[in-house]
């Protein structure tokens, strides 16, 4: 009896056990991790946009700080400003320091 | 098939043989010498595993599709957004509506700015009469 219950129970583990338990977590992650195709455009695009209008943003907020030194500008777009890109405004208000130590 | 920006591809532009290292790297995140310093590192430790590996490596570089060019990455960002994408999508859809409510934030900053500003331009045009 003995020889014929430890085989069988352990080809049943083997072949039903572990299929099932890698299964049972392939579609657990595929429920979890999928993005259908659309929704994958749709990020791109959201995401795209996003970058877009931080830019216009950051530009409007640069005008307006330029503008009035009253305004603060939000850390994180101070913090942008560090990077090694050069803006127009930055060029702008240097002139205009330059003009002040002038007079 | 369509291209997904969430599928594997082999990145034969930075790659040093067929690009399947770098390509991990890239879908992953990972730094691409890490990838290939470990896989030889593993591969030598494990004896290659009997020739499976490479077997493996060269599989992956005959059956994976060459990176499409419009997927090419804008800047780090860009590439850094993505490979957050395929590791955990749902973050990254919550990333995104952070920054619009950034967005919205900052320009209720503006606005109430630059409202309030015409509103003093306004009290000083009253005070002159």
């Amino acid at each position: 009896m003995e020889d014929v219950l430890i085989p069988l129970g352990i080809v049943g583990m083997l072949f039903v056990a572990l299929p099932w338990l890698i299964f049972h977590y392939v579609t657990q992650w595929k429920k979890n991790g999928g993005l259908s195709i659309e929704d994958e455009n749709l990020l791109d695009e959201l995401h795209d946009l996003a970058r877009r209008l931080d830019d216009r943003l950051a530009t409007i907020e640069r005008i307006v700080a330029a503008d009035d030194p009253t305004f603060r500008r939000p850390e994180t777009e101070r913090l942008a400003d560090q990077r090694d890109q050069d803006h127009v405004f930055d060029h702008i208000n240097e002139r205009r320091r330059e003009l002040d130590r002038r007079r | 098939m369509t291209p997904r920006r969430t599928r594997f591809y082999l990145d034969k532009r930075n790659g040093k043989f067929l690009g399947v290292c770098s390509g991990i790297a890239d879908y992953t995140g990972i730094d691409p010498l890490l990838v290939r310093v470990g896989y030889v590192l593993i591969g030598f430790a494990t004896g290659f595993m009997g020739g499976g590996l490479l077997l493996a490596y060269f599989l992956v570089g005959w059956l994976a599709q060459n990176k499409p060019s419009e997927f090419d990455y804008e800047d780090t960002e860009d590439r850094k957004f993505w490979q957050k994408v395929r590791a955990r999508p749902g973050h990254s859809v919550r990333d995104v509506r952070s920054k619009f409510r950034d967005i919205d934030r900052r320009l209720a900053g503006v606005e109430t700015h630059v409202t309030s500003q015409n509103r003093r331009l306004a009290d000083e045009i009253e005070a002159l009469r």
